[in-house]
């Protein structure tokens, strides 16, 4: 699946779970999530649900690096870096 | 003050900042030296406005060292918020960090209330060290508001008599020992990341390390902050123990001694995942309200196998089980319930709040006869052990803080068009609980935009509404009153409101 495809998917999940008020359809792709107010902090373990179940990334061993999951561009890094 | 004659270090883990016993005492002195040159005196309120820091608790004991009582704020706040709050306690100053929201501010001008700088008064020459004990026991020393800053605020009092009863009970039930490199990721604003996570084990001579509160950030590095710590007790709640089983690696060192877990219901396979993550055993749901200093009970009861609602043996408070809730049956005065039957839970405790700020009205309605109501539905087993079955107190635990629904109602109804409307708590994935509202509300989807950024200008992030129902009316009681619980089921049949689709539309 090419990165414009994922970029879609990824988008298209965080939209079920974004602040209501949140502008997901205008943020650059390098904002981050938490800080630029788009979901709440401990909402990511709905971001790493969604990578688990969609992309098979198992996060139990190792952890999870809180940069990799920063911004939009950022997991879609991880996601190719996995499915490479 | 201390339990142990000084203080212990602090750390803040993220920044890699520290201060040693020393600099604390330094940093303590110079903001006392500061607020005596802006004339402070005993008696004095002082709101501050920031927490999770270090500086945090130099101007802690500053405050009390210049006879004066704290108000620590949440920061999240909104400017109308804390006006409304700053009227309510009437502080003298405000101490903040850094540059301040200019709503914010002059909303605090309005209110006259002076602002000092945490780091200027931090660097003001001070002659020599105070002996950190310049207080009466029975004065002031901490309010907590729990609720109504929309409206109505309720605000904790606790003098200095009552912490310490918390602190030295706490000392008799749980000793020290585990508590030598403490671990802080709640918010320092509330009873019991306050009063029990860090100043129960820092007053007694432990260390602490401090984070930012609620952080996934720090959720999903807790594994590595603690084994770089050696740190051996925290405290947190649920919601933040999700992610971190999830995310987070484990730690290696095994360094962890004991933890604890509450302000959330604990279920008995979520402590099954601590106790394997964490890699100790111990691991204790604590039970703690802010009217008794929060930790007031825990499962701190040799081995045990986690089950759902225990909670464990009292620390420092009595605790008895009675039929009738009111305060005219309390603990004497009616029926206790036999064991295993649920009831009310009441209890007894010398670190009892000395009463709601300004409001006895409101006291007089949690206690009687020394014995505080808590609102709890729970029962007791044969061997006195404490297990919660629910909760009859007016609130929202959105994963540990606590929303207030008639906070929300009197912000919502102020809004022109509103006929009527009703506040309630909604079943949530990640908070256990989240905020619905339920709106009589006039008018088309653009006044539902309009009311949308009406809550946002008034409520903090935590306590807006993640679904809203518009509804013709809203059922109430042959005695006109909202039945909450009735309105939340009656909104869980019918179809929320597409908040994205209408804010969307309006931009």
């Amino acid at each position: 699946m090419s990165r414009s495809l994922h970029q879609k998917e990824l988008i298209e999940f965080l939209h079920s779970i974004q602040r209501p008020d949140a502008p997901l359809g205008e943020i650059d792709e390098h904002a981050h999530l938490v800080d630029s107010g788009l979901i709440d902090s401990l909402a990511m373990i709905e971001i790493i649900g969604f990578l688990e179940s969609r992309h098979g990334i198992d996060f139990a061993e190792t952890g999870v690096d809180p940069d990799e999951l920063g911004s939009v561009s950022h997991i879609l890094d991880l996601i190719e870096a996995h499915s490479g | 003050m201390f339990l142990q004659r000084t203080t212990g270090e602090l750390a803040e883990p993220l920044t890699g900042r520290r201060w040693d016993r020393e600099t604390v005492l330094r940093q303590v002195s110079s903001r006392v030296a500061h607020l005596q040159k802006r004339g402070m005196k005993s008696g004095d309120l002082v709101f501050v406005h920031y927490g999770n820091r270090i500086e945090f608790f130099a101007d802690l004991l500053a405050i009390w060292n210049c006879g004066g009582c704290a108000v620590p704020i949440d920061a999240r706040l909104t400017p109308f918020e804390i006006e409304t709050l700053a009227g309510a306690a009437n502080p003298r100053f405000s101490i903040h960090i850094g540059e301040l929201d200019p709503a914010l501010a002059g909303a605090l001008a309005n209110a006259g209330v002076e602002l000092v700088d945490s780091i200027e008064a931090g660097k003001t020459p001070h002659a020599s060290l105070p002996p950190l004990s310049n207080f009466e026991l029975d004065q002031d020393a901490l309010i907590l508001f729990t609720s109504g800053s929309t409206g109505d605020p309720k605000g904790v009092v606790h003098t200095h008599r009552s912490l310490r009863a918390r602190w030295i009970t706490l000392q008799q039930s749980l000793g020290v020992e585990k508590y030598r490199r403490t671990l802080c990721l709640l918010p320092t604003h509330f009873g019991h990341g306050l009063i029990c996570n860090c100043l129960y084990p820092w007053l007694s001579g432990c260390d602490l390390f401090v984070l930012p509160a609620f952080s996934a950030d720090v959720a999903m590095r807790l594994g590595r902050i603690l084994d770089e710590h050696d740190i051996t007790f925290m405290s947190s709640v649920p919601s933040v123990w999700r992610l971190a089983l999830k995310a987070a690696r484990p730690p290696e060192r095994g360094s962890l001694e004991r933890v604890f877990c509450g302000s959330a219901p604990l279920t008995a396979h979520l402590w099954g995942q601590i106790r394997e993550w964490t890699g100790t055993r111990d691991v204790c749901n604590s039970y703690g309200i802010t009217e008794t200093g929060s930790w007031v009970a825990g499962t701190t009861v040799g081995d045990f196998e986690p089950e759902d609602g225990l909670v464990g043996v009292p620390w420092g408070s009595v605790i008895q089980i009675m039929k009738e809730g009111g305060t005219e049956y309390p603990p004497g005065f009616g029926e206790e319930c036999p064991a295993d039957t649920p009831g009310y839970v009441w209890l007894n405790t010398p670190a009892l709040m000395k009463g709601y700020l300004g409001r006895e009205d409101l006291t007089r309605q949690v206690v009687s006869q020394g014995w505080f109501m808590t609102g709890d539905i729970g029962a007791k087993d044969e061997r006195g052990w404490l297990y919660l079955r629910g909760r009859e107190r007016d609130e929202i635990n959105k994963g540990g803080t606590k929303v207030y629904p008639s906070d929300i109602d009197a912000v919502a109804e102020r809004f022109p068009g509103v006929n009527d409307v009703c506040c309630f708590a909604v079943e949530d994935a990640l908070y256990g609980q989240n905020v619905g509202l339920a709106v009589a509300l006039e008018g088309d989807d653009a006044q539902v935009r309009e009311l949308y950024g009406w809550l946002k200008r008034h409520l903090a992030d935590h306590q807006m509404p993640m679904r809203m129902h518009r509804v013709t009316e809203i059922p109430r009681t042959s005695r006109g009153k909202i039945n909450r619980a009735e309105v939340a089921k009656s909104c869980a049949n019918s179809e929320p409101l597409d908040l994205r689709s209408i804010l969307r539309s309006g931009s």
